[in-house]
């Protein structure tokens, strides 16, 4: 989230889309209703009608799939009746730069698409750039290569009827949305976007939020309260889990991960650290050599020096172009390349899309260790349906970890919130902390290399790995090791810091290995003063919008709202007066933690300021993205349709593409697809309930929550049942290319055909908390067994929210 | 940590609840004594936050202070300036997700072509892993690619998760499988 | 009138069903063997081990879809018809307090449908003991809220002095009518849970106000005396 839960309050309109928050993320209603309570309008656009819908002032329905027509057609809607905010537009954004003549848009694809590669050249997006090397602008918005007209004209196709025909929204309903929504472009009304994995988890993932970005840079809703982009993310931690780099293609705090031509650290810093010549252009990214060298101090510890690049080339490299994902890992274990699995605090046998072909990959592995709270499908995956343990050879080590409140440590929330838990009861029985565990393994398999050094010994054997006390697992000792340390005496932008002591922020780090930082966003976490997650004020801040500064702690610097600078007019005064998140008082920011201490754009006699710097300091040009040139499948949003859909033709005009033609493909026998295929007629979506959470596996162990929600279900409307004979309440087979689960049917109003292209088409959906090994019954399934093959370019999400299904009586 | 600060609320015409019942002047059934007892009067209190979605609702954990010193109770805690006190369905379900009998208390091994789980001791299941890592590990190490880039990498192992741990288990986790060399190292976040 | 009150305002309410777990970690009761019957909700009804239930109906109402959201529970009536009927104080009696109405070990072998609530409340356990919501009179008088109260995000559920009670009800009920025309307080003079709905009652449950109709084929003679009025709103 840019903004944070209780900011939602401040809202003045709510979109809950590709998101179901009333269900998935139920206590963010407390401030939705408070928002509501004080005037803001709810609108919910969803397939289905949910406990969101119920509470909406304004709910549609869109075919699952079509969000970029759906608010692609907004952003005609914006543009044809002047609506954006001209001032924040013009200022904030990169609206005003001119894009060079390599760009065009022909037939649904972007220039530079190469077929082969399934891939785009980017240098085709450029800017064109002046004399001194900053972007070619034209801040009267006037210049027909500038990117606020190459918008308009990009979107000028999503006339309200085009997109009706796609969505299956009718055009009334998209005006009203289109209408209410847009009326926050209004300076000190604000908006806000409350989305999910219904926007993430399609082929055309990244740009769905893209599109929804764009909508909020014309409104000015970027940076002040009440606004923002609001991703509801969806597990405890996985916002910390994310910042702290669970993934292939990062290190601790974004940074990327090393690439094989990348051979020195110099080449490094080279290719990934952003340049600028714009003298207003904060650039922060710039000081990522500095992150990266505190890092690296963090892994080696003192090993790390500056005559062995800081360990550089003990971490492993990945290779240029080639993708390590999720889908990709599994592909390989599929294809029998992979020997050895760790599935630690994961169920991929349920959680994955393609469920049937992780489980099919399990059995070529040689050894599987699973740690976990409960006995899965992932770990048990050898006595699972359909398999035969007597042919698996497989191995399976399964780790009892203890629950959260058996041990201590931080989670950060999806406001990007640190906080501190504490040890409630001790583990149950011979159940451990992960980070126990983590320590535990890490120091035998060390020992082992001490013993007998196998292959390249070095890394393992230079890691720092010290973080136990009295010989146990000691989260306050990673916690600050998180933070970061001086490792010298040292004085930094005029101040002396004693060696040994913890980095007050991110501002003091060195790229020289003075200092070490496990990972820079969390510098300031954990400083000299104490652990600041574990703060408890319910003071508010004096602007009284509901950041409580005190209470906990969130990256980056304790920032609750970030690119808090675009809150503020050329100025430093605050767009929206009554909710300000900051302001200039003349020598300082007052309010949030301002995205940099530079003071306005203006002086006070109104003259551009030198010492300023352009509000989106995270951007190489200090501007906000509306043409976003770095995306792998085009700088604008395009609608396409998923890689299985109902329809045999994109029917935006001037696009012969039907799907994303950069989308994730794979091609092993598990990985059928069937696209306007008569056997699987239907439109299939995922998603969650409130009474369960995730493969279910913390949910469906317990009585309380199965006593609510007991069985695998596939909502309908009930003309879809009655075109199938099927009564509420009955067991049906739901059907994919891939695979079949049984369910039971939810024949139901909240269900109802959309209208495409002139025809019915029928949706339905299922949740994905369902597996065979709870309950005990073994009879209900996972939603995962029928999804596709695909996903994002971008991110390699897969496509989990739109595929082709059948559904049929069980007989 | 001590909880300092509740928003209690006022019981007005009534100061405890056993003068007001035994005002009745009848024997007190179960129900009723009940009512001048409060299963977390003598418990030990800490917070934490809940381990659903991400919203990050505190949340009140009762210990008891006395024999198998488990949980007697969950709920929301009143001063989180998230969530007031509240839960939802799942958050008010966390007492039960920790008193299981479904839970995991001893490390498990299945065999190769084995059809059951047989309980085995950390200490041989850490050897025994860690012996396995190394063994593939080495087998599988790359120390340049087919460009004669220098990779030092393992594709010969994978590692999925997690979400559901704590920040510094994260980073010391990544940390670990880093340094082995697994670029195969995804979770939640992905999907 | 003295003791306390529940307000409960279906506006507020989104079925997150806190209430409904909050209700049975407090009191440690089993979760029931449920299916799924085409419907989210469960169990199918309130029972000895259910206090405390989300009921959920979708209803057309003007070619409007509504999912109308009832959180239902005991009433603790101010003149409770079960105490009257029981007839025996060490079997179901008020706490003079707080005026939970309360049930003990003494009505085993008393039949909860001659206990005649209007609101089809009280169930039998396996052991013949008659058991509902108690109001978590334990935690208030310990100067807790109710487990289900304490849980809900939205103020959906509210409980305090029941003057204080009757009050929000009114306010709240003046608010809602500026979008719902047709919103009601359900019974507001005669019981300690007091629920604020926007459709017509028979939409969320048959027994939302004190019945009209037989439940479970029993006429509620003493009930129906005290109770059962044609449905009125305070405001109006």
């Amino acid at each position: 989230m840019t903004n944070h839960w209780i900011d939602i309050k401040n809202s003045d309109c709510i979109l809950i889309m590709g998101s179901n928050a009333a269900e998935n993320h139920p206590i963010s209603f407390k401030y939705v209703t408070e928002a509501m309570e004080n005037g803001a309008k709810l609108i919910n656009v969803d397939p289905r009608f949910t406990r969101t819908s119920a509470k909406a002032d304004f709910y549609t329905a869109l075919r699952s799939g079509t969000d970029i027509a759906f608010l692609g057609g907004m952003i005609k809607y914006i543009m044809d009746n002047k609506l954006y905010n001209y001032e924040y537009v013009r200022q904030y954004t990169n609206a005003p730069f001119i894009v060079n003549k390599d760009f065009n848009f022909k037939d649904g694809l972007f220039s530079g698409y190469d077929k082969e590669k399934r891939a785009y050249d980017k240098k085709k997006w450029a800017f064109d750039m002046d004399e001194d090397g900053v972007p070619k602008m034209d801040r009267e918005l006037a210049d027909e290569r500038c990117v606020f007209n190459l918008l308009k004209q990009h979107f000028n196709r999503y006339d309200v009827k085009t997109v009706s025909s796609i969505t299956g929204t009718s055009e009334e309903d998209l005006l009203t949305v289109y209408k209410t929504y847009s009326a926050t472009g209004v300076t000190g009304k604000a908006a806000t976007i409350m989305y999910a994995m219904g926007w993430t988890q399609h082929t055309v993932g990244v740009q769905n939020i893209r599109t929804m970005a764009i909508i909020q840079l014309l409104l000015g809703n970027m940076g002040v309260a009440g606004g923002g982009v609001n991703a509801l993310r969806g597990e405890s931690n996985v916002q910390g889990s994310t910042d702290h780099c669970l993934l292939w293609h990062i290190w601790p705090g974004y940074l990327g991960t090393p690439r094989a031509s990348m051979k020195k650290l110099s080449d490094y810093h080279e290719k990934n650290t952003p340049k600028t010549n714009d003298p207003l252009s904060a650039n922060w990214w710039g000081n990522k050599p500095k992150y990266m060298v505190s890092t690296l101090k963090s892994f080696f510890g003192k090993n790390a020096t500056k005559h062995n690049d800081f360990g550089y080339n003990w971490m492993p490299k990945v290779d240029n172009g080639v993708h390590y994902s999720w889908l990709d890992l599994f592909d390989e274990m599929y294809k029998g390349n992979i020997e050895g699995f760790f599935s630690w605090g994961q169920n991929p046998a349920c959680s994955g899309t393609n469920a049937g072909k992780n489980r099919e990959g399990m059995k070529n592995l040689k050894w599987m260790v699973n740690v976990n709270l409960f006995d899965n499908e992932t770990g048990s995956f050898w006595n699972g349906p359909g398999m035969n343990p007597s042919t698996i050879k497989t191995e399976v080590f399964m780790l009892p970890a203890c629950v959260s409140v058996e041990k201590e440590g931080s989670i950060t929330n999806s406001g990007r919130w640190m906080q501190w838990r504490y040890q409630g009861p001790k583990p149950l029985g011979n159940s451990r902390p992960d980070g126990d565990i983590i320590m535990d393994l890490g120091d035998r398999i060390r020992k082992l290399y001490e013993n007998d050094p196998g292959a390249f010994p070095e890394a393992i054997l230079n890691l720092k790995w010290d973080y136990l006390t009295h010989g146990e697992y000691d989260p306050h000792k990673v916690a600050k090791e998180i933070n970061g340390y001086f490792l010298k005496d040292i004085t930094v932008k005029g101040k002396a810091f004693k060696k040994g002591t913890l980095v007050p922020s991110f501002a003091y780090l060195k790229d020289d290995g003075s200092t070490s930082s496990g990972n820079w966003l969390y510098c300031n976490s954990y400083t000299e003063k104490g652990n600041m997650s574990a703060r408890r004020s319910g003071k508010d801040a004096s602007n009284n919008i509901g950041l409580y500064p005190e209470f906990s702690w969130c990256w980056p610097v304790n920032r609750r709202i970030i690119y808090n600078r675009a809150s503020v007019d050329l100025s430093g005064q605050p767009w929206d007066k009554e909710n300000p998140v900051i302001a200039w008082n003349g020598k300082k920011w007052e309010g949030d933690v301002p995205d940099g201490g530079w003071p306005p754009m203006l002086t006070e006699d109104g003259k551009p300021n030198p010492k300023a710097k352009h509000p989106f300091i995270m951007r190489p040009h200090g501007h906000a993205q509306i043409y976003g040139p770095g995306r792998a499948d085009g700088p604008f949003p395009e609608h396409y349709e998923p890689l299985e859909c109902p329809v045999a033709e994109n029917m935006i005009s001037g696009n012969s593409q039907l799907v994303n033609p950069t989308a994730a493909i794979y091609s092993t026998k598990a990985d059928a697809h069937a696209s306007c295929d008569a056997r699987f007629p239907f439109v299939g979506t995922t998603y969650r309930v409130v009474e369960h959470w995730q493969t279910g596996l913390m949910t469906r162990p317990q009585p309380w929550l199965m006593e609510l929600q007991p069985q695998m279900f596939v909502e309908m409307s009930e003309e879809l049942g009655k075109l199938r004979g099927i009564e509420n309440g009955e067991r049906v087979k739901v059907s994919s290319a891939r695979g079949s689960v049984e369910c039971s049917a939810i024949v139901t109003k909240r269900f109802k055909p959309f209208k495409i292209g002139g025809v019915d088409i029928h949706q339905i959906g299922l949740p994905w908390h369902f597996g065979w090994r709870w309950p005990e019954s073994g009879a209900e399934e996972s939603a995962n067994l029928l999804t596709p093959p695909t996903g994002d370019p971008n991110t390699r999400i897969p496509e989990t929210k739109a595929f082709m299904v059948n559904v049929a009586k069980l007989t | 940590m001590e909880v300092t600060r509740r928003n209690f609320m006022k019981i007005t015409g009534a100061t405890a609840a056993g003068v007001a019942v035994s005002q009745l002047g009848f024997d007190l059934s179960p129900v009723k004594s009940h009512a001048q007892m409060i299963k977390t009067s003598y418990a030990k209190e800490t917070t934490t936050i809940c381990c659903y979605c991400a919203v990050g609702c505190g949340a009140i954990v009762h210990t008891s202070k006395k024999g198998d010193g488990r949980v007697i109770n969950i709920e929301g805690d009143p001063d989180h300036v998230i969530n007031r006190g509240s839960l939802c369905a799942k958050g008010a379900a966390i007492s039960q997700l920790t008193e299981n009998d479904n839970r995991m208390t001893e490390p498990m091994y299945r065999a190769p072509y084995s059809k059951k789980w047989e309980k085995v001791s950390w200490d041989w299941a850490l050897n025994e892993i860690a012996k396995r890592v190394k063994e593939t590990r080495d087998a599988t190490f790359t120390k340049k690619n087919d460009k004669d880039q220098v990779v030092n990498r393992t594709t010969g192992i994978a590692s999925v998760g997690s979400a559901a741990m704590d920040n510094e288990e994260c980073w010391i986790y990544q940390t670990l499988m880093r340094a082995l060399g697994l670029v195969y190292i995804e979770h939640q976040a992905r999907i | 009138m003295k003791g306390k009150a529940f307000f409960i305002d279906t506006t507020l309410c989104t079925a997150c069903r806190g209430c409904q777990v909050a209700c049975k970690q407090w009191h440690d009761l089993p979760a029931e063997k449920t299916v799924n019957r085409g419907s989210y909700q469960n169990p199918e009804d309130l029972s000895f081990f259910t206090y405390k239930l989300l009921r959920m109906k979708e209803e057309v109402v003007d070619g409007k879809l509504k999912w109308l959201f009832f959180p239902d529970q005991c009433r603790h009536c101010i003149e409770p018809p079960c105490k009257d009927q029981a007839g025996d104080p060490d079997a179901v009696y008020s706490d003079p307090a707080t005026g939970a109405v309360l049930y003990t070990a003494n009505t085993k072998g008393l039949d909860p449908d001659e206990l005649e609530c209007p609101y089809d409340i009280p169930r039998k356990g396996p052991d013949g003991i008659i058991a509902k919501c108690d109001m978590c009179n334990d935690r208030v008088h310990n100067g807790l809220l109710p487990a289900c109260v304490k849980t809900c995000p939205t103020g959906a559920m509210n409980f305090g002095d029941l003057a204080e009670m009757t009050d929000l009800a009114k306010k709240r009920l003046e608010k809602a009518r500026e979008k719902y025309p047709k919103a009601a307080l359900l019974d507001p003079l005669d019981v300690r849970v007091i629920y604020l709905v926007t459709e017509s009652p028979d939409l969320y449950h048959e027994s939302a106000v004190a019945a009209f109709r037989p439940v479970r084929g029993v006429t509620r003679q003493s009930a129906l005396k005290k109770l059962i009025k044609p449905f009125t709103s305070m405001a109006s």
